[in-house]
């Protein structure tokens, strides 16, 4: 039973020992430690929601990015396409002229051969004309040897290959 | 097995809370309650509260934003009695008492663990540390109880709200006798188990030594079990330690709880 009642010394001592304690918990230790706690908090509550935000925005970004690369991929089909058919039209031209190019040489080759020829017909009908009178002429003028003739003949040729050579 | 009584007679003298520090064992003397001098309780009382104080000291000055040594553990501490004890109890209107229980805590857990190295003693082990602490709890959480609702508020507050008026002479009294009875129960179970603590601690110990200084086969049965014990309420004593500041500081935070909130009931 002794030890069931306090002892005044021991009394005051936890007393005044628990005051001080408190005072200088409550000014001066805990202040900085609830400061800290506090601080952490909001910190992590802030790096938190920026987080968030930078997620959002990223996936915004990436949206945006991914509509404008499609965007994009449809151009580029289009101008592709458009090019193709530009290309197919210029070919088709040219191949036109070309054809037209070509069958207007064609003609106007064969019309300068036609000519050629007309001229050349000419020519030769004129040449073998005045033989044909020369050759009569020589024949009516005297008679001849055989050997005459053969050297004759043999002229004659001879003139009309010169003829030919010119 | 002859020495075990006065070992044990020695042991509760070492435990007497009335020894005076420094005097050795009151030997069978038995001193004056209202004298003035500093028993060994008393001393380890301050040499825990010192600690306290240098360890929170220390702790304040070396905190970051990144949690770490020393500054982390008292922040730790402190976290938990605030958001554990005082706002799960109390609410957010027990902020402002946080210091308070965080230093309630923290003064019964430093003399709780100062008393399980070996040749000290808990703070705590005497009545006269833990009823004062538990008149001290009393008296601040009835004067907040009158600060928020006011004299006559508070006291009408004590009656169960739907107390037919024919049962308020039995039930005011019994109310006003269970409020009158929390220091004493506050300060009669830190202390208690702190003290019985000690015993058994000190009763295993006792037993060790005797069985390394009279070796016999019996005697080494029973000197191994008791080391064994002796470990195994070793550990028991350090989870009681923090587990008897936790239940002093969350009665507290209760018995807060109900003076702020003394209206609602």
């Amino acid at each position: 039973m002794e030890t069931l009642i306090p002892y005044t010394s021991e009394l005051l001592v936890s007393l005044v020992s628990f005051g001080v304690l408190f005072l200088l918990m409550w000014k001066f230790a805990l202040p900085p430690i609830t400061k800290m706690l506090d601080d952490r908090a909001t910190k992590i509550r802030e790096s938190l929601e920026k987080a968030e935000q930078t997620r959002d925005e990223a996936e915004r970004l990436l949206d945006e990015y991914k509509e404008q690369l499609a965007l994009a991929r449809v151009e580029a089909n289009r101008v592709i396409e458009q090019g193709r058919k530009v290309a197919e039209t210029m070919k088709s031209e040219i191949v036109a002229k070309a054809n037209e190019e070509r069958e207007s040489m064609l003609a106007r080759a064969r019309e300068e051969i036609q000519g050629e020829k007309r001229t050349a017909m000419a020519e030769l009908q004129a040449q073998v004309a005045d033989l044909s009178v020369a050759v009569a002429s020589r024949l009516i003028g005297a008679s001849l040897s055989a050997a005459d003739h053969k050297a004759l003949i043999e002229k004659s040729i001879a003139e009309v290959g010169s003829i030919d050579a010119r | 097995m002859e020495n075990l009584g006065p070992a044990v007679a020695k042991l509760l003298e070492e435990l007497n809370p009335f020894a005076v520090f420094g005097a050795g064992a009151a030997h069978g003397e038995v001193l004056a309650k209202n004298a003035v001098m500093l028993t060994n309780y008393s001393f380890f009382l301050i040499c825990a509260t010192i600690l306290t104080a240098i360890f929170f000291f220390v702790a304040s000055r070396k905190l970051s934003m990144v949690p770490k040594g020393i500054g982390n553990i008292g922040e730790m501490g402190v976290e938990f009695v605030r958001n554990s004890i005082v706002l799960d109890v109390m609410g957010s209107a027990g902020a402002p008492y946080v210091p308070f229980i965080v230093t309630v805590f923290f003064a019964i857990l430093f003399n709780n663990f100062l008393g399980l190295i070996p040749g000290f003693k808990p703070g705590t082990g005497t009545l006269g540390t833990t009823f004062g602490w538990g008149i001290m709890v009393f008296v601040v959480y009835n004067w907040v109880g009158f600060k928020k609702n006011g004299f006559v508020g508070y006291l009408k507050s004590f009656l169960p709200t739907g107390t037919p008026w024919w049962l308020i002479p039995l039930i005011y009294p019994l109310e006003v006798i269970s409020h009158f009875l929390r220091p004493f129960t506050l300060g009669v179970r830190l202390y208690a188990n702190m003290y019985a603590g000690h015993i058994v601690l000190g009763v295993f110990g006792i037993f060790v030594v005797m069985v390394a200084e009279a070796l016999s086969p019996f005697g080494a049965v029973i000197g191994s079990l008791s080391l064994l014990m002796q470990i195994i309420m070793y550990a028991f004593e350090v989870f009681v330690a923090f587990i008897q500041a936790y239940v002093f500081a969350i009665l507290t935070a209760v018995y807060m709880s109900g003076a702020l909130h003394a209206k609602e009931h």
